[in-house]
């Protein structure tokens, strides 16, 4: 792991600053690539991923935290793991087998807009479900969702039940447990969560691609581009930024939260 | 699986059911919808529905994908026995050691990084390495290295191991937690060499980790497509047909055919592997309970 997947990525700083040739590139020490990137419409398309894979992560809280709750206090201790699996189920899927689904599914004539039809609830078909930037936030709520759910039951799990007991045995309304308890307990979990979403989301070309249309371009998508048109260091830079970005996130994780914790239920 | 006694109203209860079915429902509608169109002989958008399998019968005889699936078994098969002992011995590793925050963060970061972002880290690196060795077999004459991660099998597989390990890791580790390691330490006073413990003690109560990781491996050599695709060089694979097919022509009926046998046999054999464990669990609690309270 650390020769074909810790060194490729940490030398892909060292490969950003080499000059492009024709068909490779050659080492030398130039900030192109990363003024390229920083200093065109990329940064734009950048931050524009980063701000729909932010609202990503805020719709996957909502849906997935309610779920990870659920599960931990109101199911049975040994059918609990058996409902985390059933979100296995998708992730078993080809994520572009569901992504490219979405697109039936969510077109102007598709099921959602035909049964909202069909219900009489709309008189036109909606078209911002794809190829728009609301087409590439269900995209990655579709695809990443399961890993907030398992991610925040891991640190559920960790609480032992008592504290569930001494709280109800104290009076502790619902909105306080929620705020005072919950919230801080799952916090590892809810952390590793929306940092995979996050980075998933401003990393995987193939939503904007499927789901996203035209104008929809992430940081995946620059990379896998650069290489198409074999400029290879600024595929590299940002792959580094990338890399930056994953590295920054986890480490301010790790040192609010102890990530590790997440693993202790299993370990 | 029945609901835990509480004191809210059932009602809330069923709610908060309906809400959990419903997201999965949801996760899953995409490969249900695949399913359906499949066997649609008029295809997608079609006003009627006349139930065939005539789009499976095209796919199964298309030479094309039939030659795409024997490369990706070859894959499955070439990275199964690498990464599940990798993974074994990671998971062993993990609960020895001192360091646990720096195996977590190697074995789980691929989680992390985006494909497209590890793909194109790792072409870059195959190449360089190439012309690396290519110039030592300039100075020591030794050339048979200069070919060896040229982009193709080897350079794939080693993708699929860098994806999967963490899978087959996480998979592992669960099923070792219930393992209590003084059984191992009792083999060993008792005589026992170090791979006898873990192969006749250690081994059979993790069998069905293992297990699941093999089956684990496979389904997503079958469904990884960015990593595959950047790194497997001149053959195709079972996605990489079927993604060509959908982004050149659009879901044809037999794009929705191939791609519902992937999801399906995914599905089934996971479900599979669920159903096995929820019934071998529920026995040991049997077990458990009986010697614990014989009486009753």
């Amino acid at each position: 792991m650390i020769i074909f997947f810790v060194l490729p990525l940490l030398l892909t700083v060292v490969w950003s600053v080499f000059e492009r040739t024709m068909f490779w590139m050659e080492p030398a020490f130039t900030l192109f690539s990363y003024e390229n990137f920083f200093f065109s419409s990329r940064l734009e398309n950048f931050l524009s991923s980063m701000f729909h894979s932010s609202i990503s992560v805020v719709c996957a809280f909502f849906i997935g935290f309610p779920i990870a709750i659920f599960i931990r206090r109101r199911v049975r201790k040994v059918a609990q793991h058996r409902v985390m699996l059933l979100f296995i189920l998708p992730f078993m899927v080809s994520e572009i087998i569901r992504i490219f689904a979405l697109r039936p599914i969510l077109s102007r004539n598709g099921v959602v807009n035909s049964f909202l039809m069909d219900m009489n609830l709309i008189e036109s078909p909606f078209s911002i479900f794809v190829f728009t930037p609301t087409g590439v936030i269900i995209g990655e709520i579709v695809s990443f969702l399961p890993f907030m759910i398992f991610s925040t039951f891991l640190a559920l799990e960790a609480i032992p039940n008592y504290i569930f007991e001494v709280c109800a045995d104290l009076g502790v309304n619902r909105r306080r447990m929620f705020k005072d308890m919950f919230l801080p307990l799952a916090a590892p979990g809810l952390f590793a969560g929306s940092v995979f979403i996050f980075v998933n989301g401003i990393g995987i070309a193939l939503i904007p691609t499927i789901l996203g249309g035209p104008g929809s371009v992430n940081a995946g998508l620059i990379a896998t581009q650069a290489i198409i048109a074999l400029d290879f260091p600024l595929a590299m830079a940002v792959s580094a930024i990338m890399m930056f970005t994953l590295m920054g996130l986890l480490y301010l994780g790790h040192r609010l939260f102890n990530l590790t914790k997440l693993l202790e239920p299993i370990s | 699986m029945s609901l835990r006694d509480d004191f809210q109203p059932k009602w809330k209860l069923l709610l908060k059911w309906g809400w959990l079915s419903f997201a999965v429902f949801i996760l899953m509608a995409p490969t249900f919808y695949t399913v359906y169109i499949s066997f649609n002989e008029l295809g997608f958008g079609a006003k009627y529905y006349n139930f065939t399998f005539q789009w499976y019968e095209n796919v199964f005889s298309d030479k094309q994908l039939i030659g795409a699936l024997g490369w990706t078994m070859l894959l499955a098969i070439i990275t199964l026995p690498i990464v599940i002992p990798f993974g074994l011995l990671s998971a062993k590793l993990y609960k020895q050691s001192t360091h646990k925050v720096w195996i977590v963060f190697i074995l789980l970061s691929p989680l992390f990084v985006p494909a497209d972002i590890l793909a194109s880290a790792l072409l870059v690196f195959f190449k360089n390495l190439n012309k690396f060795f290519t110039l030592i077999g300039e100075y020591t004459g030794i050339y048979s290295l200069d070919t060896w991660f040229d982009l193709g099998i080897m350079t794939a597989v080693i993708g699929l191991i860098v994806y999967t390990l963490p899978y087959v890791f996480v998979v592992i580790m669960i099923t070792m937690a219930r393992y209590r390691n003084e059984q191992t330490e009792a083999a060993r006073d008792l005589g026992a060499s170090a791979w006898r413990a873990f192969w006749e003690i250690e081994f059979p109560q993790i069998r069905a980790g293992v297990f699941s990781a093999c089956a684990f491996v496979v389904i997503l050599t079958f469904n990884e497509y960015t990593r595959t695709s950047l790194l497997k060089g001149g053959f195709d694979t079972f996605t990489s047909v079927l993604i060509s097919q959908m982004l050149n022509t659009g879901m044809s009926e037999e794009s929705y055919a191939m791609a519902s046998i992937v999801s399906l046999v995914a599905v089934v054999i996971v479900s599979a592997i669920l159903i096995i464990t929820a019934i071998k669990t529920e026995e040991l609690e049997k077990k458990t309970r009986t010697i614990k309270e014989p009486n009753k």
